[in-house]
């Protein structure tokens, strides 16, 4: 007797093949909204940077600006320049149209600069002080050892909000509230820690006997440290170095608490302070905002490609 | 050019592991020495000694005459070849070979000269733009030695450079490094786990065990001349059989090994040795070649049981031989044809017996060397 295949045959390919299109549609989709929803904000706040404050406030909002103007970065640039902004100035304004600056809207870009200067502080010293620490630990068997790892990660284990008041009672002691040194030194204390662990992950990661090679080929431990494991580790190098650019650069806490003038405040605090003024000019607001994406965004992209590498490299072997 | 003497040598890590102990070896200049023995022992422990890249806990170790215990590493006129390799993944072959001179601030000219020179004579200069992920095992091992090499250094350090490599290359590898040495005219010291390479390239081997010495010799005075059972265990393949007994005096001076159903008179230079040791229990080595077929011969005493097993190896074969319980193992000629559970009897060649204390396991006949 010939065998016949059943006629109710599932066709297993054409399953798989659908089942494929589907999957693949679950995760575009999926990734489009994910996409939308932490774009979309940050697509305002570039979009009405470059609106007059009464197309910011139309109803419903203009996600394309109509009349596109660079007022508000002109505002930015040139603020201080005219009279000082005071109430009665103010008020000589058409309150419609909304063309108030901030009182405070000089003070934008030598924040600016504070940030500035503060997060590259703090990332060369980071590197500077985690590099050799992480070296030590993974590589040199000294006393101790296990325990100043274990020291250093409880110091991470306490939320910054109840270090403040501790931090705050030193620096005002150290005679050195309003200054960027305070900022430079409490924010060390918090990053610090993360870079001496992301590093020594990455290095113990890279065998002993390079280390030993590297010693025995002429290298002092210093030489070892920078001809051979700096060059192996750049990735987790530049995760250090986005890492603690970003924590800097982003830091409002601490910031608000040691800093009272244009002497220290940082970027986060100044654009804080403009939403607690005389009224809030949301066109001026979000322009200064956009101003202080850039750098990070810079930052990011100029070390995009190590990004993910060096995130994933203590976590996986090697 | 350098002499290295170890004086009462102790090595405890940090942790308190005592992991070399008392070690005492005068290493002369030029020879080619191997430190034998299982893993775990010390023997990477004292290479690293050497190189300086570990403390010396306690005691002296001395190159020429200089007290070297706090000389770090790149003071010390060493260069190591490393079981992993541990090339510079980032840097070319060029680069890996050159570095060390690099580092020893040695001209562009001159680095360049002694790279090509190494990398002609280890056959790997059309290698020298590629970087290591781009080498196969044996090109990485060729590398390592070249690195060494440029340096022309005092001391050549090896810890188990073949063991990456596969079996006929290691081989060829043996023979390269013994006209490295050769060539170099340095002191070699070489850390492996395996007795071939340790017979086939050391002047002197140092077999050590749980951080102790167990015996200096020429590769003769190990393999033929154990000093204790450790040694004449760990070399050797298949492993010594061993018999536990007594001495027993008989007439003329004569001495011999008995148990239940062996006695075997010993030689007269073993029987001198041991005079006045009658009565005492000690454990009988026979290494698994020193037998023959047939019965005994002059000289030869005899040995009887059931066949247990038949292993070809290529060249003779493994035989397996169940002695009144005890599982025994020979190597014979291969020509030899026998049947499991077939009874046979083997002549011992009774001039290359051991005999060892059975309490400490110290050979009694050889101590002396
Ligand atoms: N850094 C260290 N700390 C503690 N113990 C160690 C260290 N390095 C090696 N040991 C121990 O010392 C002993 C000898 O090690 P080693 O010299 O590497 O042996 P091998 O003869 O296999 O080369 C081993 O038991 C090892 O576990
Ligand atoms: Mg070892």
């Amino acid at each position: 007797m010939p065998i016949t295949p059943p006629v109710d045959t599932i066709d297993y390919r054409r399953r798989q093949k659908i089942g494929r299109i589907v999957q693949r549609l679950v995760i575009v989709v999926s990734a489009i909204v994910l996409a939308a929803y932490i774009l979309a904000p940050v697509s305002w706040l570039v979009s009405s940077a470059f609106q007059t404050e009464t197309e910011i406030v139309s109803i419903p909002p203009h996600w394309i600006p109509e009349e596109p103007t660079l007022r508000n970065f002109e505002a930015i640039f040139s603020a201080g320049n005219d009279e000082p902004v005071t109430y009665e100035t103010r008020s000589g304004a058409d309150p419609a149209a909304g063309d108030f600056i901030p009182s405070t809207a000089e003070n934008l870009l030598p924040s600016m600069a504070n940030s500035l200067i503060v997060s590259i502080l703090v990332v060369i010293l980071n590197l500077l002080v985690g590099v050799p620490a992480a070296y030590a630990i993974a590589k040199i068997r000294f006393w101790g050892r296990n325990a100043s790892v274990y020291f250093i990660l409880i110091t991470r284990v306490i939320p910054d909000i109840a270090l403040v008041v501790p931090f705050f009672l030193v620096i005002r002691k150290l005679g050195m509230l309003d200054t960027l040194g305070s900022l430079v030194i409490t924010y060390l204390a918090i990053t610090v820690p993360f870079t001496v662990f992301i590093l020594i992950q990455y290095f113990e990661g890279l065998p002993d006997e390079l280390d030993k090679a590297a010693r025995v080929d002429g290298c002092s431990r210093l030489q070892a440290l920078i001809k051979v494991f700096l060059p192996l580790s750049l990735p987790s190098l530049v995760a250090v170095v986005l890492f603690t650019f970003l924590t800097s650069w982003n830091e409002f806490l601490l910031a608000l608490m040691f800093t009272q003038t244009s002497a220290s405040q940082t970027l986060p605090i100044l654009l804080a302070s403009f939403t607690s003024d005389f009224t809030v000019s949301f066109s001026f607001l979000n322009a200064a905002g956009v101003l202080a994406v850039v750098p990070p965004v810079i930052v990011a992209i100029v070390f995009e490609r190590y990004i993910v590498s060096g995130l994933t490299a203590g976590a996986v072997k090697g | 050019m350098a002499r290295i003497r170890f004086t009462n040598v102790n090595k405890k890590y940090a942790n308190g592991f005592h992991a070399v102990r008392d070690l005492n070896l005068d290493i002369e200049d030029r020879e080619f020495i191997v430190l034998l023995g299982p893993s775990g022992c010390g023997k990477s422990t004292t290479l690293n000694m050497i190189a300086g890249l570990e403390e010396v806990s306690d005691g002296d170790l001395i190159f020429d005459e200089q007290v070297v215990n706090y000389v770090p590493p790149h003071k010390r006129d060493v260069a190591m070849v490393f079981q992993s390799y541990a090339l510079y993944p980032h840097k070319t072959v060029y680069d890996n070979i050159g570095f060390g001179l690099k580092m020893r601030n040695a001209s562009k000219e001159e680095i360049d000269e002694r790279v090509q020179d190494a990398a002609k004579k280890l056959e790997i200069s059309h290698l020298l733009d590629r970087r290591p992920s781009q080498l196969s095992g044996g090109q990485r091992q060729r590398v390592a030695l070249g690195r060494a090499m440029v340096r022309d250094p005092s001391v050549f350090l090896m810890d188990e450079p073949l063991s990456n490599l596969d079996a006929a290359l290691r081989i060829s590898m043996r023979a390269e490094i013994k006209e490295l040495h050769r060539a170099m005219e340095t002191t070699f010291v070489y850390v492996t786990h395996d007795q071939a390479e340790a017979l086939t390239l050391a002047d002197r081997i140092v077999v050590m065990n749980d951080g102790v010495v167990q015996q200096i010799g020429t590769p003769d005075d190990i393999y033929e001349r154990p000093a204790n059972t450790f040694v004449a265990s760990f070399l050797g393949s298949p492993p010594i059989n061993y018999f536990d007994g007594v001495l027993e005096a008989g007439p003329d001076d004569e001495m011999a090994f008995v148990r239940d159903g062996l006695r075997l008179v010993l030689p007269a230079d073993h029987a001198a040795r041991l005079k006045g040791q009658e009565g005492r229990a000690v454990r009988l080595g026979i290494r698994a070649e020193d037998v023959a077929e047939g019965t005994a011969e002059p000289g030869y005493n005899a040995l009887s049981g059931t066949v247990n097993s038949v292993l070809p190896v290529g060249s003779d074969q493994y035989l397996g031989m169940d002695f009144g319980g005890e599982e025994l193992f020979f190597r014979v000629g291969k020509d030899l044809r026998h049947a499991f559970g077939e009874s046979i009897t083997l002549a011992v060649d009774l001039n290359r017996l051991h005999v060892f204390d059975r309490e400490t396991g110290q050979s009694l006949i050889w101590n002396a060397a």
